[in-house]
């Protein structure tokens, strides 16, 4: 259908259209009008791609000077395949209805097998890939730099982009990468000295050309060509390399004391932990190596690799590591830390020294994107609450807004348990963790709903930790016989292969009737990157609020710096972060809106308003005050009156006009007024 | 004293939030009530079986009865089981009322077995006896879906081209013991034509999904009693044959019956032919049913004959069956705003209070919904076309 949207003429490869759609792609537009950031929040399957991709890509055609690329960043192959799938159907719907050939271009960048290097593609009108290649300095330099500042870049997913950030910018240094870098350096000392003998000129002119400066680089940043490296601060192009490191021998020489530096770091016995200045000073005082140097570690050493014509980048993966690490710990006094860790939390006999170089402030970044691109839209199912995301990513957007889902019947039905039968409070708070009566009533929890709900259940845990605690009371107490009787049992653990299979396994069970139980963690695999569609998830249990394992110093750094910088108290964004990821997992049963599910919240932790209120909107609209705090019993006889509602048929007819709209239905007066209510603005 | 003791004390049930049940959607037409579309569904229902479609009138239908562990809920009063047995005898009297010659066998599974409880027949008294017995039967274990379908199927596939070949599965475990991939077996289903229709009695379970999708039946799952009755009685109806399936003629016999007079000295009583097997039932009598063909002796019809095969039914069964071929017309739905004159329905005399109301497209009264599905599902024919026919006398 053809839409006209705010006097834009939107061209939408459907029939029909959900009223929430619409209403999004109306705050997207206002957000291109004002060329400004967007934060958007609208649930799982009611086709926020669709509807981005349609807006967009009619503004561009609109008005081809404002804006000229859409970048359009998701975190999967499988997410982008699914955002190509979706233009090309848009794509046809456009050569079919305006009968001329398609002059979009679009590109993709997945995966090696499907690479094209036509430099054709350097024009392209979309483009579609992971996260990385805009946020990772290591990758974005190569891929993203030439990108236009008229573009529009779209996060999809992003409600852990704060974490993509972080760990885009962070190092961590084991023994191991050190003796790897040990390798590299070896390997550019014997090819300089074979180059000596050969070709000496070249390493002449290596010299020549860095005495001139990095002037080339700065030029482009200038003149407005480059996204800006985040890794390569500004000053560093202004000026020339230092002469103690310019030629390729001191090169080596230099990082080879770097390199004895670290290993003397690594060999401690107790945990240390400094900021960025406190470790210059150490390096100066150990080894005398001055800030000047360290800061032009990462751009010499490209010049050198270039210069030595090394075409496999990825076997000097360890020293373009090192080499970073040495640039950003001397460029950013601010916003990291360095821990040194003798050994694991967990394994304190073991030595397995690691140097975390970590970044606490995801703005970092971020920033380049933000600063070059005229519009940033971030976008997700779960980004509730919207305003903390401007705050950590030290941006102003525009609009915020969060939609519901229109519903023509109430698909999903969030209860929060807080009582066993017995009355006992149920929490996985730290006091009552291994409290009996606590984890015999979890076990009941599931053995009821194992009768009750058919074919799929996924519960998640807390930790791997808390959950073999859980289950293995359970297995001493009789209750996973018992539930075994019902549905069988899979567990999700840490080894990948282990996972995918049990995954598989537990498909098929729902599959063929036999009815599972995925046992599986928050922030897991499972969690975040798995769909559990209709009969593979028609119930998600979340024992207890999956709060980040508070003990970790990196953690702990990060907290700390957040409340120094941003006045975001620790506990603000410990619950948040709980929160998003509790969304993010019982979020999983829901992908559409003709699938259903039951979201269980077994905490009584869950009722408070502080916990409560930072849930998507679309989740806290169906929680009523009467299933705040329900008992087990109450729960079952809820879930059992939701689920057979929801097994009465349901035809699309049902949902038209409601949560379905034609042309005709979508222009009527009324439902535009319904529209403006769908959109909360904060 | 005779009602009381079935239901459970109100304390002895589940916890219910009877105030939910009552609840109007309050936040305007976001919210739509699941019960409304239930009700258009019913309506719907009504329309789509009076289309005029080829109905198999021969059935062969085996209906699996649950008898697993789940069905000792109590939310169903007084629990599952008898609740479902209870239906059932209603769904028998019912069926042989509807579909005089057809037939019914029915299948219990329980403990990840399958067992037929009466094999198929035409006899309601046989099954209803079956039925009344199983009330004391012990529920244990998983179903088996599986050995259910493939138990029915056994008798199934031996069933002449011409009939339907029908399977009722009242499930009420969400989980099933298979000792092999079910959808192999569906696919067998598929190829013989089984058409397989499931209510469930607690939530939708996938697997049931795919099977009644697959061989075209119908999957429900029950609200409650009531509910459950109402989709029970759904599958009375015969269902519309398939395109495919044969036609052909088939020899019937219509014996009449005799009963040799008192005092006729030569007449001699003899066994029924279809009691011979069952040591049950009566004995000796003088009067029955004589096949035209071969003479032998039955005391019930409709009934096929042991000796020599030919079906034996009475005029009436036939023409009793026949109003499927030759349903009601569907009677055309009007808003209440432009009826003209009195507002009452013809049938129940009752005020029409709903949006929309039925009128009857040869003798143009007025009918409010549930009358409307009243005439067509239990009537078959239009009281007011029916009285003005009478009224010369």
């Amino acid at each position: 259908m053809k839409l006209n949207i705010e006097g834009l003429l939107v061209y939408f490869p459907y029939d029909y259209i959900y009223p929430e759609q619409y209403s999004y792609m109306l705050e997207l537009k206002r957000t291109l009008d004002a060329k400004g950031h967007g934060v958007l929040e609208m649930p799982s399957g009611t086709g926020k791609t669709i509807s981005l991709l349609s807006l967009i890509i009619a503004y561009q055609r609109a008005f081809p000077l404002e804006v000229t690329k859409l970048i359009y960043c998701s975190r999967t192959v499988p997410e982008i395949e699914k955002v190509i799938e979706e233009l090309r159907k848009l794509m046809e719907f456009y050569s079919k209805e305006t009968g001329e050939s398609n002059n979009f271009l679009a590109l993709a960048l997945s995966s090696r097998k499907n690479l094209c290097i036509h430099p054709e593609i350097l024009h392209a009108n979309i483009v579609v890939y992971s996260y990385h290649y805009l946020l990772d300095p290591k990758i974005a330099d190569l891929v993203s730099k030439e990108l236009a500042k008229k573009s529009v870049v779209v996060f999809d997913e992003a409600h852990n982009i704060d974490n993509v950030c972080i760990d885009s910018m962070s190092v961590n240094i084991t023994r191991r990468t050190l003796d790897r870098c040990q390798n590299n350096v070896d390997t550019l000392q014997n090819t300089i000295h074979k180059i000596k003998e050969t070709d000496a000129a070249k390493l002449r002119e290596e010299y020549r050309r860095l005495v001139e400066g990095l002037k080339e680089a700065n030029v482009a940043r200038e003149t407005d060509i480059y996204l800006a490296n985040p890794v390569l601060p500004d000053e560093i192009l202004q000026e020339a390399v230092p002469g103690t490191i310019r030629t390729a021998e001191h090169f080596v020489g230099f990082l080879r004391r770097f390199l004895e530096y670290l290993k003397s770091r690594l060999r401690v016995q107790h945990v240390v932990q400094e900021s960025a200045p406190q470790f210059l000073k150490d390096i100066f005082d150990k080894v005398c190596i001055d800030r000047k140097p360290l800061r032009f570690c990462a751009e010499r050493l490209q010049s050198l690799l270039r210069t030595l014509e090394i075409a496999d980048i990825a076997d000097f993966s360890a020293v373009t590591l090192i080499s970073n690490f040495a640039t950003l710990v001397s460029t950013y006094s601010q916003g990291f830390t360095i821990i040194i860790e003798p050994f694991e939390d967990r394994t304190p006999t073991i030595a397995n020294p690691v140097l975390h170089f970590s970044c606490m402030d995801p703005s970092i970044a971020i920033k380049p994107v933000f600063q070059r691109f005229q519009s940033v839209i971030i976008t997700s199912g779960t980004l509730s609450p919207l305003d903390i995301y401007p705050r950590i990513l030290d941006f102003r957007p525009v609009t915020m807004a969060s939609f519901t889902m229109t519903l023509a019947r109430t698909c999903l039905c969030p209860l929060i348990v807080g009582r066993g039968n017995d009355q006992v409070a149920l929490s996985s708070k730290f006091e009552t963790r291994e409290d009996f009566a606590v984890i015999r009533n979890y076990g009941n929890l599931l053995l009821e709903m194992s009768a009750i709900v058919p074919d799929g259940i996924v519960a998640f845990f807390t930790s791997y930790v808390y959950m073999e605690n859980i289950v293995a009371s359970w297995y001493e107490q009789g209750i996973l016989e018992n539930i075994q009787r019902n549905k069988l049992i899979f567990i999700e653990t840490q080894d990948a292969a282990e996972t995918s299979m049990a995954l598989e396994k537990y498909q098929e069970a729902c599959e063929n009737g036999r009815g599972a139980i995925l046992l599986s963690v928050a922030r897991g695999k499972v969690s975040e990157g798995i769909d559990f569609v209709h009969h593979f998830g028609r119930a998600v249990i979340m024992f207890g609020v999956p709060y980040v394992y508070t003990q970790s110093r990196i953690l702990k750094a990060r907290l700390e710096y957040l409340r120094d910088q941003f006045q975001i108290r620790e506990n603000d964004f410990l619950t948040f972060d709980a929160m998003r990821h509790a969304a993010q997992c019982v979020g999983r049963a829901i992908r559409g809106k003709t699938d259903y599910g039951l979201m269980i919240f077994a905490d009584k932790r869950y009722a408070r308003a502080d916990k409560r209120g930072k849930l998507p909107r679309w989740i806290q609209e169906h929680i009523n005050d009467g299933s705040l705090n329900l008992t087990v019993d109450e729960a079952v006889q809820l879930a059992k009156h939701f689920l057979r509602q929801m097994a009465q048929p349901f035809r699309q007819e049902d949902q038209l006009g409601l949560s379905l709209l034609t042309l005709e239905q979508l222009q009527s007066e009324e439902m535009l007024q319904k529209i403006t209510q769908i959109a909360h603005q904060t | 004293m005779d009602e009381e003791p079935e239901r459970a004390k109100r304390w002895e049930g589940g916890y219910e939030r009877t105030w939910e049940v009552l609840k109007e959607d309050e936040s305007g037409s976001l919210k739509a009530t699941v019960e409304e579309i239930l009700f258009q569904s019913k309506r719907k229902r009504v329309i789509e079986s009076h289309e005029q479609v080829r109905l198999g009138m021969m059935r062969h239908l085996y209906v699996v009865i649950d008898c697993s562990r789940s069905m000792e809920d109590q939310d169903l009063k007084p629990n599952r089981l008898t609740s479902t047995l209870k239906l059932m005898e209603a769904f028998v009297d019912e069926y042989f009322d509807q579909n005089p010659i057809s037939q019914v066998g029915i299948i219990t599974t329980k403990n990840k077995r399958a067992e037929k409880l009466t094999d198929l027949s035409g006899n309601p008294k046989k099954h209803i006896a079956a039925l009344k017995k199983a009330v004391d039967t012990v529920c244990v274990g998983e179903p088996s879906l599986y050995n259910s379908l493939n138990q029915a199927l056994q008798s199934l596939k031996h069933m002449p081209g011409h009939t339907s070949r029908e399977i009722l599965i009242i499930l009420s475990s969400l989980t099933t013991c298979d000792p092999a991939n079910i959808y192999e077996l569906i696919k067998t289903l598929k190829s013989l034509k089984v058409r397989v229709s499931v209510i469930g009695l607690s939530a939708e379970v996938r697997v049931c999904t795919v099977l009644t999708r697959e061989t075209g039946g119908l999957y429900h799952v029950i609200l409650d009693e009531s509910h459950f009755k109402e989709l029970l009685m759904m599958h009375v109806k015969p269902p519309p044959a398939s395109s495919s399936s044969e036609c052909s003629l088939i020899r019937m016999g219509f014996p009449q019956h005799t009963v040799a007079a008192l005092t006729d000295q030569d007449a001699k009583p003899s066994f029924s032919m279809s009691h011979l097997d069952s040591s049950s039932g009566p004995g000796l009598s003088l009067g029955g049913y004589f096949c035209p063909q071969c003479h032998a002796k039955y005391t019930e019809l409709p009934v096929e004959c042991k000796v020599c095969g030919l079906t034996l039914v009475s005029a009436p069964h036939l023409a009793r069956s026949f109003h499927h071929l030759f349903p009601l017309q569907a009677f055309v739905e009007s808003p209440l705003e432009e009826l003209q004159g009195d507002r009452y329905c013809q049938a129940c005399q009752g005020e029409l209070k709903d949006k929309s109301i039925f009128t009857c497209t040869s003798c143009h009264s007025v009918f409010c919904v549930e009358c409307d599905v009243f005439i067509h599902d239990t009537l078959h024919c239009c009281p007011c076309c029916i009285h003005s026919q009478v009224t010369p006398l």
